[in-house]
């Protein structure tokens, strides 16, 4: 049998994702390079089929793909769960700068957040508390909770995209505004500065 | 001169100041707060965010504002302090102000709003970016069923003070509030500890102090505090302190008369 099959069989049998550790482990005398050259080639083979092999949280899952979205939905007769522009702007704001309290992401959207906000994000494991910050209050702390990368297909926090190059392509068609940016990004980084010298005192 | 001010804060750009009912109705609820309505405003007009024309975006706000019908009061003060950080800022750029800081950098009273929009405008990419991937339950699925045999050792789920709360948040869902209060009986009574205070005060007096030494934890020494009073109540004993912070003793009754 050869080593990518008895890797698909694991993978599809796995309820959750599995590490190339945790497959070296399941093969037995196996090396870490023949493994990821197995993976890189069941990758390609199912490239242009409806299951797709994806990183996720530092292993492998079988996923359906995501164009065959509306045949799982008919199938579980379920809709596709609509996600509100408040709870995506929490998330994103906490995937990014975590640790973040919920007055920092006030701040920075310019509205209050709602509790409910927060506990939907934590319900799904999306974000979990931290700790609290040790200032007057001690608010929580929020960071992303592993079925952030999970459930949004991540390998990593590190996989993110950079939010500067988000920025770069929204901005680039003036050079008088890419001038100004560097400028700006200090101004942006002040009151974070502020706040650990706070938290220093 | 404040005509000059102004022109100075506006671009070389022919951008004229754009006629109010060039604006589409727009209602407020399709956005997420005052810096959401300010950045679509910006782009709307097709304004250079770093040299923001304040005198038309603050009439526009302050329009779009004024057509709403209904407010929530807690949304409508975020859009009230706005309203106010714009008026404040428009005003400043009128007055005659230092030009140029310490360093000789040139001052923008507009520079900390521009830095908030520009972060915000940051997130918001950032989460729409997020709406973009493909999301397990919604546009991906995998196979979650596993199968149920009694020698397969399930690893234990990795549990947190999170998931512990969520877990509870849930059963609390689930009994709908019919938590009840519950009541356990005291496992020392009080007469009995009566008994024991007088046991003590039959061979004549006895130091607060040495009563309490014995009692261990903090039940056996609130019911022996309550069985003294009680027997204070009742005169079968005297207390007795003879000076300020000096040892308290019980006596007998009979003994003390």
């Amino acid at each position: 049998m050869k080593l990518e099959h008895r890797i698909e069989a694991l993978l599809l049998a796995a309820d959750e994702p599995l590490s190339v550790e945790r497959l070296r482990g399941l093969l037995g005398e196996v090396g870490a390079a023949e493994i990821h050259t197995a993976i890189a080639e069941l990758d390609a083979h199912y490239t242009e089929r409806g299951i797709r092999l994806t990183q996720v949280s530092g292993g492998w899952q079988f996923r359906t793909a995501p164009e065959c979205r509306d045949q799982v939905h008919r199938l579980w007769q379920t809709r596709p769960p609509k996600l509100s522009r408040s709870m995506l702007e929490t998330l994103a704001i906490i995937a990014y700068r975590q640790p973040a309290t919920r007055a920092e992401i006030e701040d920075l959207r310019g509205v209050s957040v709602s509790s409910s906000i927060l506990a939907g994000l934590q319900e799904r494991g999306w974000i979990k508390v931290l700790g609290r910050k040790e200032v007057p209050g001690r608010p929580h702390l929020y960071g992303t909770g592993k079925a952030f990368l999970v459930d949004f297909g991540l390998s990593s926090l590190s996989a993110l995209p950079e939010i500067a190059q988000l920025m770069d392509e929204e901005e680039s068609f003036t050079a008088d505004e890419q001038d100004n940016t560097p400028e700006q990004q200090e101004t942006t980084q002040a009151p974070e500065d502020a706040e650990q010298t706070r938290q220093e005192a | 001169m404040s005509a000059v001010l102004e022109t100075n804060a506006v671009p070389p750009l022919p951008e004229t100041p754009p006629g109010r009912d060039a604006l589409p109705p727009v209602r407020l609820d399709a956005f997420e707060g005052p810096l959401d309505v300010l950045l679509h405003l910006i782009r709307e007009q097709k304004m250079n965010i770093f040299d923001i024309h304040m005198a038309s975006l603050t009439s526009q706000y302050l329009d779009l504002l004024e057509a709403q019908h209904e407010m929530n009061l807690e949304v409508a003060g975020d859009y009230l302090v706005m309203a106010s950080t714009l008026m404040q800022l428009k005003s400043r750029l009128l007055l005659p102000r230092p030009e140029l800081d310490e360093a000789g950098e040139e001052i923008d009273p507009r520079a900390e709003l521009v830095a908030q929009l520009l972060a915000y405008e940051q997130y918001r990419m950032a989460a729409e970016e997020l709406n973009e991937r493909s999301l397990v339950g919604r546009d991906v699925f995998m196979r979650s069923v596993f199968p149920e045999a009694d020698e397969v050792e399930r690893p234990l789920p990795e549990a947190d003070l999170d998931a512990l709360l969520v877990a509870f948040r849930q059963v609390l869902k689930r009994v709908g509030g019919k938590v009840r209060h519950q009541v356990f009986m005291d496992t020392m009574s009080v007469r009995e500890q009566m008994g024991f205070v007088l046991e003590r005060l039959k061979k004549g007096g006895v130091q607060l102090d040495e009563l309490l030494a014995d009692q261990p934890g903090r039940e056996p020494l609130v019911t022996t505090i309550l069985a003294i009073l009680e027997l204070w109540r009742q005169r079968t004993l005297t207390v007795v302190q003879t000076d300020c912070y000096g040892s308290i003793s019980l006596v007998p009754a009979e003994a003390a008369d």
